[in-house]
């Protein structure tokens, strides 16, 4: 089974007028999820998050209207035709009644299967992260409580005399009887599936990328020596990539001189409603939907962004970070950023400012949307201009109806170190390696 | 860019530590009209920071509540950032602060806003107790004749060898401001631009620090100096900052008797306690000394976490100097670059001071753990110095100090200041001491320090006090 991390969003237009209604319905699923989280939880297997939200009408450019939206976002584990079904089996009836107020819900769904398949045709392209790749949710619980009894049985070793001096090796040999000896966790003795093949999916993409380009750059050697089309024809390829490249650059340093024009203030009061919903004392969610500054490139230049994140996605860190996404709507012209973190926004938005690594990576893509600050040559001056970003998040942020998460107590390093402690259990390693297994907390 | 000196309180780039007395006086006003009358009378009495007394000096910061009593333009009053303008007993900075349970507000003996409005804060140093005595009877007499309430006074006292009542030495990591750097050949360390802790100057992010202005319509008789961000402003906050104060109750008799129940003798209850503070009691950092105290090091501060010490072995990744400054080292983060960046964004002032008798003089933890419990109030009336207080005071405490997952810790606030707390969903009370051959967890601590009062001030230029008791 695929334990990769992906993202599925679903959107659908709304009249404006009905945005409220829909609001309402979001409003007492919320509550449901909330009370009912244990059935969620065993219903939806493949979610780690769910969040529902309804987007007002914006103006782009300052004369396109962009219409009000329905925004169905999770982020699940492995399949996503099993996700999608799972969804539709336990959901069906809220995805139902909160779609069908959508003109674009057909009167003609009649049934699971139906909804499936709509739910499937508006599902739009994003650049997703994970901050914990491959692990299962089932493995979320059952991995802390292996390692949390562990340490509680080695705290008991503690008293015995000989303790401190055992060698490492030994202290591991004691860790897996111990293991071993417990029925509940058998599971633990079977060791980890190997993830080979996920990794190498991840990579896939990536991998074709850097193989045609290769491919081109040899084939563009090559006709110099060689007459055939096909090499000439390949070999055409990467230098054209870099002139399309060079081209849209000097394309959006001319768009980057349009005066800029900055986000107004926003009130007291919207940030007050906003910070109410993120009292979840260990992980929380928020999303930020803008409007693209004016200009076709800046639709372009993002789209091309958000698709070279896709590629090295795996490798990709941010830190605190559980699951985010970048994506565009309505032609391009609208941004959407989702993002489940460690802790409050306050502390989180922090993250992205101040680092000048992570200000220059955050600007290729929020620099093109309204407000946020400007650039020159994308991630040059204003980049990292700290009032602004921050004015920019939290003028664009919009207040998620519906969030479900299916981890709430642990945070993304508790997810690694409980992964890593399990990792190791039953491998063979070396007396350093098993020091510092030993020491993961 | 120089520093205006002449335009600041001295607080801003000196402790007075000279000055061996000191008190807190909280006023509120009764009548703004005589409230500028009365800060008009005191105005020649605050010492600039061009001045090095050595008989006495005194300091003035405001509540937003007192701004607002005295009648400041709205314009100024909402330019104000959020957080000063809500104050530190507001539900959400509560909140954020962790100031709940046994640390809420309802607990406090002063600065709760639902019971009691402070508009005021006076600080009055001191070369000792009989000088400072007179000093108070003067000021209070000055205040009633401006009908200025005198709601607490709050004493202080400095302890031997530069201690906290714990019995370990404090105010060691103190941030430079590159302004004052006179010889820049001889600078030690890392400095910070003033915009960090002083506004009308450049900040870390090369931005001019958020600060309150005004148009210059109110300002007719042209005191303040013109905003650097707005051109058709009057900037209000220019050699001023934000003044954070909180009394925090240390439970001296509960911290040693906790440590000793974990502890097989003396010795490894002061190694539990220092790997708890990050410092032996004597000051010297775990990091550099990590089995021994070693005395000539009671002041080092050139040190980091990354190259020394990633995994925590000598000063656990929770120790409380840890937690308060990462340095060179966040877990969270990949590269030692990205950490001290981001770890120097949220660095404060500190200027605060201890009260209450210590329980021993010298405060040696060997003494202090035979002692029998007493009865005293002491701990720490803690103040610093910031120009954002929600990047940098509230960051820390919320995101460092209380964050019970910092570090990719299971349970652990900070063992020292955290909020310790068991609920259905939050475990705040353990402390990790990674050791071979495996980590070792300090489990059920208790509230060692209590918040027991606490407000945000604003710290005024000496242009903008003068606005202020002048203004229309």
């Amino acid at each position: 089974m695929s334990t990769i991390h992906r993202g599925l969003t679903v959107t659908v237009v709304v009249e404006e007028e009905k945005l409220e209604q829909v609001n309402v319905l979001l409003h007492d699923f919320n509550q449901h999820a909330k009370t009912y989280k244990t059935a969620y939880k065993e219903h939806l297997p493949s979610t780690y998050f769910i969040s529902w939200l309804t987007l007002p009408a914006q103006v782009y450019a300052e004369k396109v209207k962009l219409p009000a939206r329905i925004l169905f976002m999770t982020s699940y584990v492995g399949s996503k035709k099993q996700h999608i079904s799972e969804l539709v089996n336990f959901l069906g009836p809220r995805l139902q009644a909160v779609f069908e107020i959508s003109k674009e819900f057909s009167p003609s769904i009649a049934n699971l299967d139906d909804l499936a398949a709509f739910i499937r045709r508006k599902t739009v392209f994003q650049a997703f992260y994970s901050g914990f790749k491959f692990i299962p949710t089932q493995d979320v619980s059952r991995e802390q409580e292996i390692k949390s009894t562990v340490f509680d049985f080695l705290e008991t070793q503690r008293e015995n005399a000989d303790f401190p001096k055992k060698s490492p090796a030994s202290v591991k040999e004691d860790i897996e009887n111990f293991v071993k000896n417990q029925d509940e966790f058998g599971w633990a003795s079977a060791g980890l599936s190997d993830k080979k093949a996920d990794k190498v999916r991840m990579l896939l993409p990536l991998g074709i990328f850097l193989l045609a380009m290769a491919t081109s750059l040899v084939c563009l050697v090559l006709s110099f020596f060689m007459d055939y089309a096909v090499l000439s024809w390949m070999g055409l390829v990467f230098p054209a990539f870099l002139v399309i490249l060079v081209l849209l650059f000097i394309w959006l340093r001319i768009n980057e001189n349009n005066p800029h024009i900055p986000n107004e203030p926003v009130s007291d009061e919207w940030i007050r409603q906003i910070i109410e919903r993120e009292k979840n004392p260990v992980l929380n969610e928020m999303t930020v939907i803008a409007p693209l500054k004016k200009g076709l490139i800046r639709r372009i230049f993002l789209g091309l962004s958000l698709r070279l994140i896709t590629l090295v996605g795996y490798f990709s860190y941010i830190p605190t970070v559980h699951t985010a996404r970048w994506l565009q709507l309505d032609g391009g012209r609208r941004l959407v950023f989702i993002a489940n973190f460690d802790n409050i926004s306050e502390a989180y938005a922090h993250d992205f400012v101040d680092s000048d690594n992570r200000s220059r990576n955050m600007a290729v893509v929020f620099s093109h949307a309204a407000g946020f600050p400007a650039t020159k040559w994308l991630v040059k001056r204003g980049y990292n201009h700290r009032s602004e970003y921050m004015k920019g998040v939290r003028f664009h942020q919009k207040i998620t109806q519906f969030w479900y998460a299916f981890n709430t107590g642990l945070s993304v390093e508790n997810l690694k170190n409980n992964r890593k402690f399990r990792e190791g259990l039953f491998q063979k390693m070396e007396e350093e390696e098993i020091k510092e297994w030993l020491l993961t907390n | 860019m120089t520093l205006e000196l002449n335009d600041m309180q001295g607080l801003l780039i000196r402790g007075f530590g000279n000055l061996l007395g000191a008190q807190y006086v909280l006023l509120r006003f009764t009548d703004a009209a005589l409230g500028k009358k009365y800060i008009s009378e005191l105005l020649p009495l605050i010492t600039p920071a061009t001045d090095k007394p050595t008989d006495h000096a005194i300091q003035m910061a405001f509540t937003y509540s007192g701004f607002s009593f005295l009648k400041l333009p709205d314009e100024g009053l909402i330019s104000f950032s959020r957080e000063f303008r809500e104050g530190m007993t507001e539900d959400h900075r509560q909140f954020i602060l962790g100031d709940s349970g046994e640390n809420a507000p309802n607990n406090w003996v002063w600065g709760n806003a639902a019971q009691e409005d402070i508009h005021l804060l006076l600080i009055i140093y001191s070369k000792d107790a009989d000088t400072l005595a007179e000093k108070l009877l003067f000021e209070k007499a000055r205040a009633d004749q401006y009908g200025v309430v005198e709601l607490h006074t709050l004493p202080t006292g400095l302890l031997q060898d530069h201690k906290e009542h714990f019995g370990f030495r404090d105010d060691i990591s103190r941030p430079i401001i590159e302004e004052l750097v006179e010889n820049v050949e001889k600078k030690v360390g890392v400095t910070f631009p003033a915009g960090e802790f002083i506004m009308g100057y450049k900040n870390l992010y090369n931005e001019y620090a958020p600060a309150p202005y005004l148009s210059a319509t109110h300002d007719q008789m042209n005191i303040l100096p013109s905003s650097p961000d707005f051109a058709d402003k009057k900037d209000f906050g220019k050699n001023g900052t934000y003044l954070v104060f909180r009394q925090m109750e240390q439970d001296v008799f509960g911290f040693w008797d906790y440590l000793k129940r974990q502890g097989k003798d003396t010795e490894e209850t002061i190694c539990l306690a220092s790997k708890m503070v990050g410092r032996w009691p004597d000051g010297s950092p775990l990091t550099l000394t990590p089995d021994r105290a070693d005395p000539s090091l009671s002041t080092a501060n050139a040190f980091g976490f990354w190259d020394e010490d990633k995994a925590g072995l000598k000063c656990p990744i929770g120790a409380h100097i840890r937690r308060t400054n990462p340095r060179d080292h966040l877990v969270t983060e990949r590269t030692q670059k990205d950490s001290s960046e981001m770890a120097a964004k949220h660095r404060m002032l500190r200027k605060g001071r201890p009260y209450g008798t210590p329980v021993l003089e010298p405060l040696e933890p060997k003494g202090i753990m035979e002692l029998p419990r007493d009865n005293e109030r002491r701990g720490l009336h803690f103040l610093c110095l910031v120009t954002d207080i929600r990047r940098q005071f509230e960051f820390v405490q919320n995101n460092w100090v209380n964050f019970h997952k910092f570090g990719g810790q299971d349970h652990d606030a900070d063992p020292i200041i955290g909020n310790h707390y068991k609920s259905d969903k939050v475990v705040t009370d353990e402390f990790c001491i990674p050791e071979y051959p495996v980590k070792r967890k300090l489990k059920n601590i208790p509230n060692f320090t209590l918040i027991k009062g606490g407000s945000y001030f604003f710290f005024p230029g000496i242009r903008a006090l003068k606005y202020l008791a002048s203004h229309e």
